[in-house]
């Protein structure tokens, strides 16, 4: 098969996960769930991403923030935690940090709550189940707004 | 119990099984128990609350709950760890959460409570005031049985 033209075009594609300088855009994972944390967390370092930090609760997740501030460029948040749900979580980055960039991670159902982040200040949501391509295109877009 | 409840929860299995394993599925025949019956192993339960009360319990041998949490996981786990439970925890999440919103487009007004995990050798389940139907789930990984007991509240 003469695939050699073919290699050079797909090593060019540049991970979505890095900036134009060579920086990669830095993540918090919030979700209490440790398969869908490493999910997400797997799917993004394949594209160049950072993994900043994880949290399991919202608590931890608006701690780590703060913590973290300002290097932290997008927080995925799940939004059925123990101790703090993840729109209350949201609500709290909002207050501390007007520019954050939260993008909700939710089950089918829970519309009414995905409907409230949104207007507290969430940049977009996934429902799960997560696929690579629904996450990165989500997660891209709202990192170029 | 009213075969309404269950067709979605049928529904859900399917897709999000075909999503997340993406594979071929077949459905067993349905049938219903109302007394004792045994757990094959390991098997996450949900509760349901609302207009209509009860709980869902996605029931599977050791064996083909680790096979379901390495192909979700894209790795081979040997053993029902933390990631494993995790993982079949979430699936029975998804299915439930989408069961429930077809539910709810259908009328039918409730809430899932947050799952739990049951795992080991010779558990059996009884329902004392509640018949379960269960939809066994052929998959090539092995047989998953879906129990759902729910009455509509008194």
């Amino acid at each position: 098969m003469k695939t050699k033209t073919d290699f050079p075009t797909i090593n060019e594609r540049k991970p979505e996960g890095v900036r134009e300088d060579g920086t990669p855009f830095r993540v918090l994972i919030v979700d209490d769930s440790m398969f869908v944390a490493k999910q997400i967390g797997q799917i993004l370092t394949s594209e160049g991403f950072e993994i900043l930090g994880t949290a399991g609760d919202g608590a931890e997740g608006l701690e780590k923030y703060k913590e973290l501030s300002p290097k932290v460029d997008l927080v995925t948040m799940d939004i059925t935690m123990p101790k703090m749900d993840g729109v209350t979580a949201l609500e709290k980055i909002m207050e501390f940090d007007k520019g954050a960039k939260v993008i909700m991670i939710s089950a089918l159902g829970k519309q009414d709550l995905v409907k409230k982040a949104l207007l507290l200040g969430a940049k977009n949501y996934i429902v799960k189940p997560l696929d690579r391509k629904k996450v990165l295109e989500r997660v891209v877009t709202v990192l170029k707004k | 119990m009213r075969v309404e409840y269950i067709n979605p929860f049928v529904e859900a299995a399917f897709s999000v099984l075909r999503e997340v394993l993406n594979t071929e599925l077949t459905r067993g025949e349905l049938f219903l128990k109302s007394s004792s019956q045994p757990v094959l192993g390991v098997a996450a339960i949900i509760g349901l609350t609302g207009e209509v009360q009860g709980r869902v319990l996605f029931d599977m041998d050791a064996k083909t709950a680790l096979a379901v949490a390495s192909a979700m996981n894209g790795e081979t786990l040997t053993e029902m760890d933390d990631l494993a439970k995790a993982t079949i925890t979430e699936l029975a999440n998804m299915i439930t959460a989408r069961a429930v919103t077809k539910l709810s487009e259908l009328g039918f007004d409730f809430d899932i409570t947050p799952p739990a995990i049951f795992t080991g050798s010779n558990m059996e389940i009884t329902n004392t005031s509640i018949e379960s139907l269960i939809v066994p789930i052929k998959m090539p990984l092995g047989k998953l049985e879906i129990n759902v007991a729910v009455r509509e509240k008194t």
